[in-house]
């Protein structure tokens, strides 16, 4: 049947018709006794600078929150590892949640499983529980590895996750060799950045430590004239393809460290198999041999980082997340630096032809002002490609940004970067904040266009803004994570999607003396 | 028509019944359990769309779930806000009870919804926090309901949290306020939650036959209108699981007769409004709901009719929970849709029994969850579609299986005679798109068939 042969309403025509508009005012009769014109004055004064200023100096409450939990950063984590199950001690609850906020994000399956604690466990301990989840999942699932993260409730009553890992190899659940990496992961501190973190930084640990390798960097055995590269928590299966694309065109050698591409990313065959690609288990002793480790996610993966650099000893170019024609540049020198070889032709190429798109687009980007919302790397990322296409931001909100490399604070380098361009002269940065408070700062301080998550779309509505969406989570758009936003061509597929954005709003709001063919 | 249909009911009077002390089953270890108690406790009480709806506990609880559910509002917006206490390691050490009680004064200050909900999770709870006292004493303050829903996370499963929720309405809500003298009185629709707009197709049809909603429990509810469900004629459970204890607490307490229904399938929604008329003991009534159903009936199998031919035969595995499990089954058999395999984890025994009503022999029962199990069944029954939830979507893709997404994330309303309408359009078009057959063919250069052959 290829059309309707019935003419069935849904949800967005249906409720327009008259007799449920009847419905929904003999509703009122329940809702809070206040007129028309009460209502209107209230949500007038939520768009006045006097709320605005309350709003700011509100302490105790969270409003519409941008940051998910460290398990949650940890199970994305874990499936960047061949054949690794990301399992998690806790309550069951936040499994689901886990599960559901992935697959909503990539529209792929996430396998995790969780030790369901009861209140029996909250008494007695989660060990029976860990022990029983162990001999289950590895039986139902089969995995090579198991990745435990904890959550809150397993941090509150204090469970001891390596006494309890040994435990079950005692009773003979798992055995002596069998892999089993764990982080502790509460949701209380942190945020999913810094659960990724801990997740990897685990993965690497305990690998690297019991594979009794001791790491000579670079020494050229096995692997050490690879590079090691690290994406960090990173929403856009088409950033690794991308990443993979550049490091090709080097031909150098390297592993990715952390690659869940794989599993987000996988053909429909006609046969799920619960794992796909991910960083092979041995290579990543290997790993300390390399000859210099590549992050492009400095804040997220601070203790990684500063494993490597210490236990591992070995050389390290710490990036934010490479967006547009100069953070790209500092990616391709920091490749030529670490490795010797010269930047490719191809990739010089390629950086002209962005260039060239950029300068076709650029009467429409200049002076835009812009709102950012998203986490601190990817933040940096954006900053920089807004200032070289001269798009101004006005608004950021990192809720997740209280945190440091090197000593250096996020806000201290975003502020930083934006006081060094005429296009940041605007700009305020807000750690720790929420999209409420975007909320007040896009209805007193109109921009014209909003980049962030799914979730900025209340607030983006609100204001009469468009939004772009980039990060994590994007619910409600498909195949985004598919198109990098990393490198040249991420910086041309962000410039279509921001272009594009303001020449339909030029369209949609045309006066009818400006509805034209040719921009 | 006998008007009670004792074939499907127990040969006692409706909802005389105990209430069964069985507890719901526990989650196993190690595997990819469903959602949580608080999880439940939110998914009943969100819909109460101009409330406020707080959690106490680290930011994940709220970060990671809000405005998750497709729940529709036809006015307030208030219940999809995001409010968090956003409890951090200092404050699991020193408690957090100041930082709810400012919580609770700058929503009611800012905000001023009727009411005020407020969520434990995991750590609130084992850190001990005196949530009651801090909301009686707030409500005491500022002269609103707070109103403490004590169900973390760790208590159990989905299902137990609907259960809590139900409590914390009868303890803190209903019977707590007084309807319009002239308000006309009916039915109160109990564990319904207004998925794509379903409770308004259903409000519409009950509005057609003259029997008006009481109080909605809570899809698209108003605060102020649960408070006086006591005064309901009649309560129509239309999810089982979640919410029957409430039912059965509301006749001992109110001597408010309830009875289970769905308005999944015509037959289901014409027995629905049946029922409802019948225990309201107006003859009248009874007679326009004859009338509406006879008629809705006459027009739906007449526009049924291309469908019905096109999913004859059909076979489905059905994966969802609760009241879906069977209801769901009623809507499939009349569109000529076999169901060949179900899932049973979140059914009650009254719910198998009435599955097994159903299906008849030939069906397998799936009673635990896990992608791998779901997949076997539709391979080995040659289904020709999998209807299930969110979670395992995704897995079905994979699988190049046709889905139909039935949990709460799903975008149509599915209820009432023009929902067995969508079901049958939407199962239609999920069975017929050229992708399944694009999918199954391997690449020219690639002779060997994919493992799936269908």
């Amino acid at each position: 049947m290829s059309r309707d042969e019935l003419n069935i309403k849904d949800n967005t025509s249906l409720f327009k018709e008259e007799r449920y508009v009847q419905q929904r005012e003999n509703k009122k009769q329940f809702e809070a006794p206040c007129s028309e014109q009460e209502t209107a004055e209230a949500l007038a004064y939520s768009k006045s600078a006097e709320y605005m200023e309350k709003n700011f100096s509100r302490q105790n409450v969270v409003i519409n929150p941008h940051k998910a939990c460290q398990p949650l950063g940890s199970v994305m984590a874990a499936l960047g590892f061949e054949k690794t199950l990301p399992f998690v001690h806790g309550s069951q609850g936040c499994n689901a949640y886990f599960r559901s906020h992935l697959s909503r994000h990539f529209k792929e399956p996430t396998p995790s499983v969780s030790t369901s604690m009861t209140e029996d466990a909250a008494v007695f301990g989660g060990m029976n529980n860990l022990i029983d989840g162990l001999e289950n999942s590895v039986a139902l699932y089969k995995p090579e590895m198991v990745a435990i993260c904890t959550t809150c409730m397993a941090e509150v009553i204090g469970d001891d996750l390596n006494s309890f890992i040994g435990n079950a190899r005692i009773k003979g659940v798992i055995s002596e060799e069998y892999p089993v990496a764990y982080c502790n992961t509460p949701s209380f501190v942190g945020s999913h950045i810094t659960g990724y973190d801990a997740m990897i930084k685990g993965i690497l640990s305990y690998l690297y430590t019991r594979s009794g390798i001791e790491s000579k960097p670079g020494s050229g055995e096995e692997s050490g004239e690879k590079l090691n590269v690290m994406l960090g928590f990173e929403p856009y299966t088409g950033n690794f393809a991308e990443l993979r694309k550049i490091l090709g065109a080097f031909d150098t050698k390297y592993t990715i460290l952390g690659d869940h591409s794989g599993n987000y990313d996988s053909p429909a065959t006609g046969e799920y198999e619960y794992y796909y690609g991910g960083t092979k288990l041995a290579d990543v002793p290997q790993a300390a041999n390399a000859l210099a480790t590549l992050s492009l996610q400095k804040y997220t993966l601070k203790k990684t980082q500063e494993y490597i650099s210490g236990t591992w000893n070995q050389q390290l170019a710490a990036l934010s997340t490479p967006l547009g024609i100069k953070g790209t540049d500092t990616l391709l020198a920091t490749i030529s630096e670490l490795t010797g070889l010269p930047v490719p032709a191809t990739l010089t190429e390629e950086r002209g032809r962005v260039v060239d798109a950029l300068m076709d687009s650029h009467p429409y980007l200049h002076g835009k002002r812009v709102a950012l919302v998203g986490d601190p790397d990817l933040l940096i990322g954006l900053i920089g490609f807004c200032l070289e296409t001269g798009m101004e931001p006005v608004h950021i909100i990192c809720s997740n940004g209280d945190v440091d490399f090197n000593e250096v604070k996020f806000k201290d380098e975003a502020e930083a970067l934006l006081a060094a361009s005429p296009y940041g002269t605007e700009a305020t940065v807000h750690v720790g904040k929420d999209l409420w408070h975007m909320r007040s700062l896009l209805l007193n301080d109109k921009v014209d266009l909003a980049i962030g998550s799914s979730h900025l779309k209340f607030a983006a509505k609100d204001a009469e803004v468009p939004l772009v969406r980039v990060g994590f989570p994007i619910f409600d758009r498909h195949h985004m994570h598919r198109y990098p936003i990393i490198g040249y061509q991420g910086t041309l597929n962000l410039l279509s999607l921001i272009v594009n954005t303001i020449l339909q709003q030029l369209d949609d709001h045309n006066s009818g003396f400006n509805f034209e063919l040719v921009r | 028509m006998d008007p009670l249909r004792q074939d499907e009911f127990d040969s006692q009077a409706c909802g005389s019944m105990a209430p069964k002390a069985k507890p719901c089953p526990r989650p196993k270890p190690g595997e990819a359990a469903g959602g949580c108690s608080f999880d439940g406790a939110q998914i009943t009480l969100l819909p109460i769309m101009d409330a406020a709806h707080l959690v106490h506990g680290p930011i994940a609880c709220a970060g990671n779930s809000w405005e998750s559910r497709g729940t529709l509002s036809s006015g307030p917006s208030l219940s999809q806000y995001g409010f968090a206490t956003d409890l951090t390691d200092s404050d699991i050490i020193f408690g957090g009870e100041k930082k709810l009680k400012d919580s609770i004064d700058y929503i009611a200050g800012r905000f001023a919804p009727p009411a005020i909900f407020v969520y434990s999770t995991c750590v609130t709870a084992l850190i001990g926090e005196d949530m009651d006292a801090v909301c009686k004493e707030a409500a005491d303050r500022i002269g609103i309901p707070v109103i403490p829903v004590n169900s973390p996370g760790f208590v159990g499963s989905k299902n137990l949290g609907n259960r809590l929720a139900g409590d914390a309405l009868l303890q803190y809500v209903i019977g707590t306020g007084e309807p319009e003298p002239e308000t006309d009185l009916g039915v109160n629709l109990i564990g319904e939650y207004n998925i794509a707009g379903e409770m308004w197709d259903i409000e519409k049809l009950m509005n057609s036959a003259g029997i008006a909603v009481t109080s909605r429990i809570t899809g698209d509810a108003r605060y102020k209108e649960i408070t006086w469900a006591h005064r309901a004629r009649v309560n129509m459970v239309v999810c089982s699981r979640a919410l029957l204890g409430l039912a059965r607490e509301m006749e001992s307490r109110y001597g408010i007769p309830y009875f289970e229904g769905s308005f999944y399938g015509a037959k289901e929604t014409t027995y629905s409004l049946r029922q409802m008329a019948y225990l309201m003991n107006d003859r009248e009534m009874e007679r326009r709901v004859d009338r509406l159903t006879e008629r809705e009936e006459a027009r739906l199998s007449q526009e049924l009719r291309p469908y019905r031919k096109l999913l004859r035969g059909k076979r489905a595995v059905l994966y969802t929970g609760g009241v879906k499990s069977w209801s769901v089954i009623s809507a499939l058999k009349e569109l000529g849709v076999q169901v060949v395999g179900v899932g049973t984890n979140k059914s009650t025994e009254d719910d198998v029994r009435r599955i097994a009503d159903r299906v008849g022999d030939d069906t397998e029962y799936i009673p635990e969850g896990g992608a791998s199990r779901i997949i076997k069944t539709v391979r080995e029954r040659k289904a020709d579609i999998m209807i299930a939830g969110g979670r395992n979507m995704y897995v079905a893709m994979k699988e190049q299986i046709p889905f139909i997404d039935i949990n709460q994330e799903r975008h149509k309303a599915y209820a009432g005679y023009e929902g067995l309408l969508r079901l049958a359009k939407e199962l239609t078009y999920s069975l017929a798109n050229p992708i399944w057959k694009l999918a199954a063919s391997p690449a020219p250069w690639d002779k060997e068939a994919p493992p799936y052959d269908r």
